[in-house]
Formats: structure tokens, C-alpha cells, sequence
């Protein structure tokens, strides 16, 4: 069996020795540690390296590829980051940290960007605070709404667009790749999943033309000066409104259910059933594409990190199971997969969620 | 009353006057037959209210054709037409208000766009065109609903008020639908 570990160590060690010398040579510094790198890292898509570091004394982040796909990444992040900030037709401003450089050199393409200094992670506010940050970085994204002829020739060269159709054979596609992890229970509930978002597909569809990030959670975003900031542009899309809140919502679901029930009840409160529903069928189809996920995961590891994928692929089917039936998670589920997880996570992974406040 | 609404914006859009429009539509229908001319592909639900949409996503000339030919056919056989500023529903309203008889009512919900008319000559010149073509035209903008938040007490005094400034809102609006 394939490990992806031992390609993508190889990977990471070959990728750093030819970015350290292109950025030394344009006068970049590099951290010596690079908490980016590591733990299970491996899993998560593309061939790049998110490396830190400094120029001049100011703190910089340093993304670098010299794979065809990773560079694929890097100029979409590139050209999503300007095409955003020219948009004439956003209500609200976007928030991200600069470009300071952006070149390709001995066959490394490289993207620089400014270290958005923080007080606080994001997890470590109160919900409250918590709650208020992410519903203004949630209007601002519902804030970009493409739905003129002019709006379509404006993004239909930079971003991706998603329509109802493609949810659909996306998350047909998940239900595929779930079926090869061997787990019944999860094959049993991504049909129902399946069905559930078919049979209400007018209100995936209704949605769409909105600015969407597909991986909004808190590690792809900093807070500063009470704004968050995006930190990943390649996950932009034009897609259902809500897509981000999907993902966000669902990544509460297990570290921070307060602040889980309290978006979902803003949405019922503040919006119309359908919007609500779409909130639903949002939180389904992400769900789906986490689980998806996990059986790739469980498919190409060993040993403790394929127990992982596969206690991973439990838990977030229960999780799945409560979006359908409209309820939420035992506090009980959740701490006794938590507990699982720890166990199996290996020390550089523990350290890796550490700096990512995600323990 | 047979009531036609033109919308440039209406819900899943989320800019004034979408929210306005379906709130509107909603408390009218209580009383009046009401139906909505907006563009877009799929637009909200209300019951009892009638909704035609009209695709913006054609160039220009296409669906300001489209749309006009649309809200002729609503209001051929309404007692007044609602029109919501906006050069994309104002130019519309004008043209079915010549060849038609139905009354406008000229209603200021778009505070950006009114502004973009101020600067613009041309839009000025179909903004005050549309007035001239108007029975009335009605400035006056209810209070945005507040928001229920988590957190913090539910914001009784604030719906009082929103609630107020709409049956102001709809005495002043529904005092022109007659002559």
C-alpha cells in the first residue's frame, strides 16, 4: 500500500532545499522551524510549502511550489487576490494581507505575503466574539454577489463557479469515494444525504453567484484589529452563499458547539426557511466532502493514522446524521471521539494543532 | 386592488430594495392581489403573491427588452404599478407607462442608486422622466428589520419601532393607489 507520508516527506525535503536558496538569494529569511510542514500536513491537498519567515525584520509568510499543480494554486491565489480587491460590484471591503512579492525563480514560483500579527486565535475569543467576527467575514463574502451578464464576464476567468448541478455530481461523487472506506453506516447515511439534498436541489441552485471560500475555518483566517483577515485565496469560488458558513458551522461542530447553534439560530431567526434550508444543504454537501475525505485518507495510510481516518469517518457520519435530522451532537459524542483522536494523533501532528489552537 | 411591483433587486439578491420589495409584497398580499416583476433566475416564494422573474444574466439591451415586455403583460391588467428606482426598472416603467394606462407609484427604496442618479446625466434624465410619468412618487423608506442576535436580549423596542415605521409606511404608500 502506498504511504503518503514517506512521498510527501521526500517532497518537503527536496521542495525546501530549492526554495531556501531562490529566497535567500532575493534576501528572505527563513524560520528555522516550520510548523507547516508538518504532522499530518501529508494528507491536505497540492504540492506546496507554506513556509515563515522574515525581510528587512518584517514577519512574512512564503508560499512556494515547484510542482505543476501547486503551481496551478499559487497563480490562481495570485490573480483571485487582485481580481477581489478590484471588484466594483463587492459592498463591503475585503480584508487580507498584502503581496509583497510574487516571482518565479530556478523553476520555484513564489507568493509573498504579509504576517497579519494577532492578539488572540480566533478560539481563543469569547463565543460571543467569536459569533460577531464570523457573521461580519460572512456578510462580507455574501457582500460579492455576481448576477449581471457584466458581473459573469468580470470572474468567469479568475474563479471558480459553482452551480447547483455541480453540488450535486460533486457530492456524487463523495458518496463514490466514501463507499470504498468500508463503513456501512457511513455509505447508509451519504445516500440519505444524497436523496435529501436532490430532493430540495431549487434551493442549492437559488443560492449560487455568491463569493464562497470552500475551507472558511479559523486556521485559514487571523484576526487583527478586530477584522479577520483571509489568509487563503485558492479556496474562493463563486458558489452557494452558503458554503462558507457550511464549512464553518460544521468545523463548530466540534470545537465550539455554542457558537455552532448560535449561527445556525441567527440564520433561522433572520432569514427566510429557504435560506435556512440552503444553510442545511450546505452543511450536508460540506460534510460530505469531509468524509470523502477521510476514506481517501483511510485508503493510502497504515497504522495509527489509518485508525484516524477511520474513527474520523464515524464521528463526522454522526455529525452528518444530526444535519439531517436538524438536531445537534451529544457533548458526550464529541469528547469521547476527541478523546479517541488525541490518543492516535502522533506528537509533531499534537504540536502542529497546537499552533493552530485546534486541540 | 390588483398591485404590480417592479423590482430591480428582490430576494436571494440582498441589497435595498430586496428585502423592502418582499416585505412589502407580503403585507400588501393580505389585502390586495399582488405580483411581483423582478429580475432574477429564482427568485424567493411568498404565498399568494405571483413572482416573475426575468434573467439578468443577458446583456443589457436583452433584458431591459425582456423586462419591459414583462411588466406590460403584469400590468395590463393591474390597478397600479409600484416601480422601484433603478435606470433597469425605471426605463421599463416609462415605456409600458406609454403605451399603457395603469398608474405609477414611484417609490425611492434605493438610496445608491438615487445617489448614482444625482451624478450621472443620463440616469437623471430617466429618474426624472420616471417622476414625470408618476401619479406620485414616494421617498419615505421603513426601518430595516432588526436583527434577532444570540447574545444579547431580543430587541423588543427596536421591532416596535420597525413595525411602526411600516404601517406608516403602508398608510402613506396605499393612499395613492387611488386617484
Amino acid at each position: 500500500m502506498p504511504d503518503a507520508r514517506h512521498e510527501w516527506e521526500q517532497y518537503r525535503s527536496d521542495e525546501f532545499a530549492r526554495a531556501s536558496r531562490v529566497l535567500t538569494h532575493r534576501g528572505f529569511m527563513l524560520d528555522e522551524h516550520q510548523p507547516h510542514t508538518e504532522g499530518e500536513r501529508f494528507l491536505l491537498s497540492g504540492h506546496k510549502l507554506v513556509l515563515v519567515g522574515s525581510k528587512d525584520g518584517a514577519r512574512c509568510i512564503m508560499k512556494v511550489s515547484s510542482d505543476e499543480r501547486g503551481k496551478e494554486e499559487l497563480r490562481y491565489e495570485h490573480e483571485c487576490r487582485h481580481t477581489l480587491h478590484n471588484l466594483d460590484f463587492a459592498y463591503r471591503p475585503f480584508f487580507s494581507p498584502d503581496e509583497l512579492a510574487y516571482f518565479e525563480e530556478e523553476g520555484v514560483l513564489v507568493l509573498v505575503t504579509g504576517f497579519i500579527e494577532e492578539e488572540k486565535a480566533f478560539l481563543a475569543h469569547t463565543t460571543e466574539e467569536q459569533f460577531f467576527l464570523a457573521l461580519g467575514a460572512f456578510k462580507t463574502q455574501e457582500g460579492v454577489q455576481a448576477t449581471t451578464y457584466r458581473h459573469a464576464q468580470t470572474i468567469k476567468d479568475v474563479f471558480g463557479i459553482a452551480d447547483g448541478a455541480r453540488y450535486l455530481s460533486d457530492f456524487h461523487e463523495y458518496g463514490e469515494t466514501v463507499r470504498t472506506a468500508s463503513d456501512p453506516e457511513a455509505n447508509r447515511v451519504m445516500q440519505e444525504a444524497g436523496a435529501f439534498l436532490t430532493d430540495h436541489a431549487v434551493n442549492i441552485e437559488r443560492y449560487t453567484g455568491f463569493l464562497t471560500h470552500t475551507d472558511f475555518v479559523p486556521h485559514n483566517l487571523r484576526i487583527g484589529s478586530g477584522y479577520m483577515y483571509l489568509l487563503d485565496h485558492t479556496s474562493l469560488r463563486f458558489g452557494n452563499k452558503y458554503e462558507s458558513w457550511g464549512r464553518f458551522v460544521n468545523y463548530m461542530t466540534l470545537y465550539n458547539p455554542e457558537l455552532e447553534s448560535a449561527l445556525v439560530e441567527y440564520v433561522r431567526k433572520n432569514r427566510s426557511a429557504e435560506e435556512y434550508e440552503a444553510l442545511r444543504l450546505m452543511r450536508v454537501y460540506k460534510l460530505g466532502f469531509l468524509l470523502a475525505f477521510y476514506a481517501r485518507s483511510y485508503g493510502k495510510t497504515m497504522g495509527d493514522v489509518q485508525e484516524l481516518a477511520r474513527i474520523r469517518i464515524a464521528f463526522w457520519t454522526q455529525a452528518l446524521k444530526a444535519v439531517l435530522a436538524d438536531t445537534q451532537l451529544s457533548k458526550e459524542t464529541i469528547e469521547a471521539y476527541k478523546e479517541n483522536r488525541n490518543r492516535l494523533r502522533s506528537d509533531e501532528e499534537k504540536q502542529r494543532q497546537k499552533l493552530l489552537n485546534q486541540l | 386592488m390588483k398591485v404590480v411591483i417592479a423590482t430591480p433587486l428582490y430576494p436571494p439578491d440582498i441589497a435595498e430594495p430586496a428585502p423592502y420589495v418582499k416585505e412589502l409584497a407580503t403585507r400588501l398580499a393580505g389585502e390586495h392581489q399582488v405580483t411581483i416583476v423582478a429580475y432574477g433566475r429564482l427568485p424567493e416564494q411568498i404565498p399568494g403573491v405571483t413572482l416573475i422573474a426575468v434573467p439578468k444574466d443577458r446583456p443589457l439591451a436583452e433584458r431591459l427588452m425582456a423586462f419591459t415586455r414583462a411588466l406590460r403583460a403584469a400590468a395590463r391588467h393591474a390597478d397600479v404599478v409600484i416601480v422601484e428606482n433603478g435606470a433597469s426598472v425605471e426605463v421599463p416603467a416609462i415605456l409600458v407607462s406609454l403605451t399603457g394606462k395603469t398608474p405609477l407609484i414611484f417609490h425611492l427604496g434605493d438610496i445608491a442608486a438615487h445617489t448614482v442618479a444625482e451624478q450621472n446625466l443620463g440616469r437623471h434624465v430617466i429618474e426624472r422622466i420616471t417622476r414625470a410619468h408618476a401619479r406620485a412618487t414616494v421617498d419615505d423608506r421603513p426601518m430595516a428589520r432588526p436583527e434577532i442576535l444570540p447574545f444579547e436580549p431580543e430587541p423588543a423596542a427596536e421591532q416596535k419601532l420597525w413595525e411602526e415605521s411600516w404601517q406608516r409606511h403602508l398608510v402613506l404608500l396605499t393612499s395613492y393607489f387611488h386617484a
